[in-house]
């Protein structure tokens, strides 16, 4: 415990204290702050002890690592260089300010509002624990017991880690256990993968005998007439037999190379989709049972990204580049050595020019990645304003822009053709480079070469010669692979992390072992509830209240006041900071997840309709449900008369790609999907907001049938539609400031008989209260 | 604070009255005023925060113990517009200077050390490295405030974005800001590292 306190305070700090006289015994909350009072960059250490707050200047300034930053290599260990302290007995109301980036510790110093230390938004978290403690500690209210929230620190490397929830360190998670994790994928294959390695390897042995074929033994044996070989094959003379025999080998290699090739095809064929399909089922697996908080974190379209173009990228990789790696060295190494053992010093001439070369494509090649990468942004970016374009595209000619809008494409497309540009001339230098990698050599080999020819009678040949220029052709292809192949392998692993990221996040909202399997009546109660989804930004104080089963309970408030936020709290979509949510008295954390949404179904002012027929979206959450309870439940939400007059019916394909249905249709929808689902407990989250007097109407009817022996949680503007509620809460800004029945609130002539007054007036002006 | 108008008074409200606060609130919301060196008084606090005394049109003067200070054009136009706000995180504005410029030079220092606290923004003077991985950015930069290393998460954009011509706006994971001032102030080899966001 002591150990997690300390965790922000260096050692060398925590000696400086000890020397100055500070018992680090007695302290009980400690936190630190990364700026100085004029925006300096310097620690400032807080500390309390059950009698002071001590401020404690640290004796290094001008440098900061926030979040996910290696930890500073300072050339002297850090130590104090100022020490302030109040006594807590003049101290008063703790708070923080949050300011546009991070936030002021406030707190009333003899009665005077004062702000004592700023921060940035990286100590937030920290800082509001002190910010609790502090005001624990005067108002006599004992500390609360944090265990270590283990987050913060990477064991490791000492960094802290780059976001919070998620006790990845990206430094210390390894390319190579990746790269490890990835392989165990290919363990139900294992003679497929050998079947297909020996084939690359075949393949590339075949690939290295052509030359020799095409070339030494061609011109040297062949058409300089019956050499050697002939004899050694008992053949002396006969150069026909010799050709056929030659075009037999030849026409042998490219079967074997082309036999290889297919099966080298059907392996991947085989191992591709099945792979790529089990890595996506796993990440799929565990998407949908992260939290609501995981994805309101992320954007949506970098999830879908994730989930499919890495997959994919990962096996691109495995399938393609390793056994082409393993290819392309065969291929090299057997070059080299054929190279050598026909004529070293020629195979010198063509090896030195090799390394110069591939640096030069090393250099070029990146920059013309780039200015493709660069491309790629420009055109995203073109594409995304072509569809503020095309959707919008009312409210330009509405307004009159065409013009405007035509300036700012000219504008983003300038950007596309000046990248396009780029493209081009760094793809022309990255060619010249290339091509220089490979007519240097080639030259040189070809000049050498003939000098040899000239000089040497006889021990170097013409077909020698040639067999020599293709084998040197032949190391082009692995030469450019492996300039390559390390982005290649780098990209890869990054997108196997991102898969492995996803794979391995632990819901924030997790079900207990052996849950309570509850059949739940509805009983609701909330004891000192709080909740924030940013730190220092609560949305929820310390509410309590309790339904019993059947009752129905309206909740009002200003937009804003929490009113959704605490019905997603009751169905454990998020978890409360503080206090307990109990439903029939039992903690919500320890109900099963099956009882649970099983118990609650939700009417809210988002409605979403899945891809599918009505029926189906309708049946949603009973896919069980008979035709005629279907009927039923849509008749109940006043929302057969609509689907009946669709030409497919209840057959109708509705949601993304499907026919639009307006607001109020989909509500109705939802309304059915809630009423089929039959639950104890119904959230009506303005439910009847989006759509029209009339239909409201009749929805509130079906409603009112609906809520009958349940017990209801409504939310509502229009507090007509409260009218049946047992009792009311009103929410403001996160508190319960009143609650009552109707009868209780109207004479009470508070918040809510203000708004009953300006409702029932007519005069509803929305968004003032 | 200052104002109780918005809770409810105890004590029956006749319901013409409650009419009537109601459009005078709504009036309050629409009105702009304009806060000048003749009609408010701005105080340092001895907490570090600015005090204000505010005379409306109607000749009533307000008191409030401590102000928030927002600018409505932090990039593009931060001397002008300035909205002085009651502190609640969602504290109405009591008024709207429309030219910091036009204010005594000292209440015009104390505006600014309120804007300073709240608009902590280091500038960006030297890049030394950008190194991506798995997602996220690793800056190391040295700054008008000194040297900085920090996170940017990548992908899904948003977190570096022009706010001016070649000037740039970057947050890191924990929502702290850096700017780049002029990109082109930078050299080329430290424009290249940002090719990735810029």
């Amino acid at each position: 415990m002591k150990d997690t306190l300390w965790k922000p305070v260096p050692r060398s700090v925590r000696k400086a204290l000890e020397e100055r006289g500070i018992v680090t015994g007695e302290v009980c909350s400690l936190a630190a702050a990364d700026m100085n009072n004029d925006g300096g960059l310097q620690n400032i250490y807080l500390l309390l002890t059950p009698e002071r707050l001590i401020f404690a200047v640290s004796d290094q300034c001008g440098e900061m690592a926030y979040a996910g930053a290696s930890l500073p290599k300072r050339r002297q260990p850090e130590g104090i260089a100022e020490l302030y302290d109040y006594s807590l007995s003049r101290l008063g109301n703790p708070k923080i300010l949050n300011q546009v980036v991070g936030g002021l510790l406030t707190v009333d110093v003899d009665g005077t509002e004062t702000w004592l230390c700023r921060f940035s938004g990286t100590k937030m978290r920290r800082m509001q624990r002190f910010c609790e403690d502090l005001d624990a500690l005067l108002s006599g209210r004992p500390l609360k017991e944090r265990g270590d929230d283990g987050e913060d620190y990477c064991p490791k490397c000492g960094a802290p880690y780059p976001e919070r929830g998620r006790a990845v360190c990206p430094r210390c998670m390894e390319k190579h256990t990746v790269f490890v994790r990835i392989l165990q994928y290919f363990k139900n294959y294992k003679l497929r993968v050998v079947v297909m390695l020996s084939g690359v390897t075949i393949s590339g042995l075949a690939n290295a005998v052509w030359p020799y074929l095409s070339g030494s033994v061609l011109y040297d044996q062949v058409l300089g007439g019956g050499g050697e070989l002939a004899e050694k094959l008992g053949i002396p003379g006969n150069t026909m037999l010799l050709l056929l025999l030659l075009v037999l080998t030849m026409a042998g290699t490219h079967f074997i190379r082309h036999l290889t090739g297919i099966i080298h095809g059907r392996m991947t064929a085989y191992m591709v989709p099945d792979i790529v399909c089990k890595l996506k089922q796993r990440v799929f697996d565990s998407l949908k049972d992260l939290s609501v908080g995981f994805f309101t974190r992320r954007q949506t379209g970098s999830l879908m990204q994730r989930v499919n173009g890495d997959a994919n990228e990962v096996m691109g990789f495995f399938i393609d580049g390793l056994p082409y790696f393993l290819f392309n060295v065969v291929t090299m190494a057997l070059s080299i050595f054929v190279m050598f053992s026909m004529n070293w010093k020629l195979a010198l001439v063509a090896i030195v020019m090799l390394p110069p070369a591939a640096i030069v494509c090393y250099v070029v090649g990146p920059r013309y990645w780039h200015a493709n990468g660069r491309r790629a942004r420009m055109v995203r970016s073109m594409y995304s304003l072509l569809n503020d374009d095309i959707v919008g595209a009312r409210v330009v000619r509405a307004f009159g822009q065409e013009k405007n809008e035509n300036k700012r494409f000219d504008k983003v497309n300038e950007r596309v053709r000046a990248a396009e540009m780029r493209v081009v001339h760094y793809g022309n230098q990255y060619d010249i480079a290339y091509s220089l990698t490979r007519d240097i050599p080639n030259l040189l080999v070809w000049s050498v070469g003939a000098l040899i020819l000239l000089n040497s009678s006889g021990n170097f040949t013409y077909g020698e010669l040639l067999t020599f220029v293709s084998y040197l052709t032949m190391l082009q292809g692995p030469l450019e692979f492996f300039s390559d192949v390390f982005r290649w392998w780098a990209s890869s692993m990054n997108s196997a992390q991102r898969v492995f990221e996803i794979i391995d996040s632990h819901p924030e909202i997790e079900e207990k072992e052996n849950p309570l399997q509850l059949d739940i009546q509805g009983d609701v109660e909330l004891r000192g509830v709080s909740f924030s989804y940013e730190p220092n930004k609560p949305v929820l104080k310390d509410i309590s209240f309790h339904i019993r089963a059947g009752e129905m309970l309206g909740i009002v408030g200003k937009s804003g006041a929490g009113k959704s936020t605490l019905v997603n709290l009751i169905s454990r979509l998020y978890d409360p900071d503080d206090g307990e949510v109990l439903l029939d008295g039992s903690n919500v954390k320890d109900i099963s997840f099956a009882s649970l949404r099983g118990a609650v179904a939700m009417v809210s002012q988002e409605t979403y309709i899945f891809m599918g027929t009505v029926a189906e979206n309708i049946a949603y959450a009973r896919p069980d449900a008979s035709r005629e309870e279907i009927v039923r439940a849509a008749i109940a939400a006043s929302a057969h008369g609509f689907i009946c007059r669709l030409p497919d019916g209840y057959d109708t394909v509705i949601g993304s790609g499907g026919r639009e249905l307006s607001g109020g249709e989909r509500q109705r929808v939802s309304i059915a999907r809630a009423i089929l689902a039959d639950p104890k407990i119904l959230v009506l989250d303005e439910a009847t907001a989006s759509v029209d007097t009339e239909t409201e109407r009749a929805i509130q009817a079906s409603l009112e049938k609906l809520i009958q022996g349940r017990t209801t949680i409504s939310i509502a503007h229009r507090l007509s539609t409260l009218r049946n509620a047992d009792r009311l809460i009103v929410l403001d800004n996160g508190k319960l400031v009143e609650s009552g029945t109707h009868e209780e609130l109207v004479q009470r002539r508070g918040v809510y008989y203000k708004l009953l007054q300006l409702q029932s007036k007519a005069l509803a002006m929305r968004g003032i209260e | 604070m200052a104002e109780q108008k918005h809770q409810p008074k105890a004590g029956p409200d006749s319901e013409p009255d409650i009419l009537q606060q109601e459009k005078k609130a709504v009036e309050e919301i629409i009105a702009i005023r304009s806060i000048t060196a003749e009609n408010t008084v701005f105080r340092r606090t001895q907490g570090g925060f600015v005090r204000m005394e505010f005379t409306t049109p109607e000749g009533e003067v307000k008191s409030y113990p401590r102000v928030s200070v927002h600018r409505c054009f932090p990039f593009s136009d931060p001397t002008h517009f300035i909205s002085i706000r009651e502190p609640e995180a969602d504290g109405r504005e009591i008024g709207l200077i429309e030219d910091l410029d036009a204010l005594p030079r000292d209440m015009r220092a104390m505006l600014e050390e309120q804007m300073n606290l709240r608009y902590f923004t280091p500038k960006i003077e030297k890049v030394h490295s950008v190194k991506e991985e798995y997602g996220y950015a690793y800056w190391d930069v040295t700054t008008d405030r000194g040297a900085c290393r920090f996170t940017v998460r990548t992908g899904g954009g948003g977190n570096v974005y022009a706010i001016g011509p070649n000037r740039y706006l970057i947050n890191d994971i924990d929502g702290n800001r850096f700017e780049i001032p002029d990109l082109y102030k930078l050299s080329a080899k430290e424009i290249k590292q940002l090719d990735l966001f810029i």
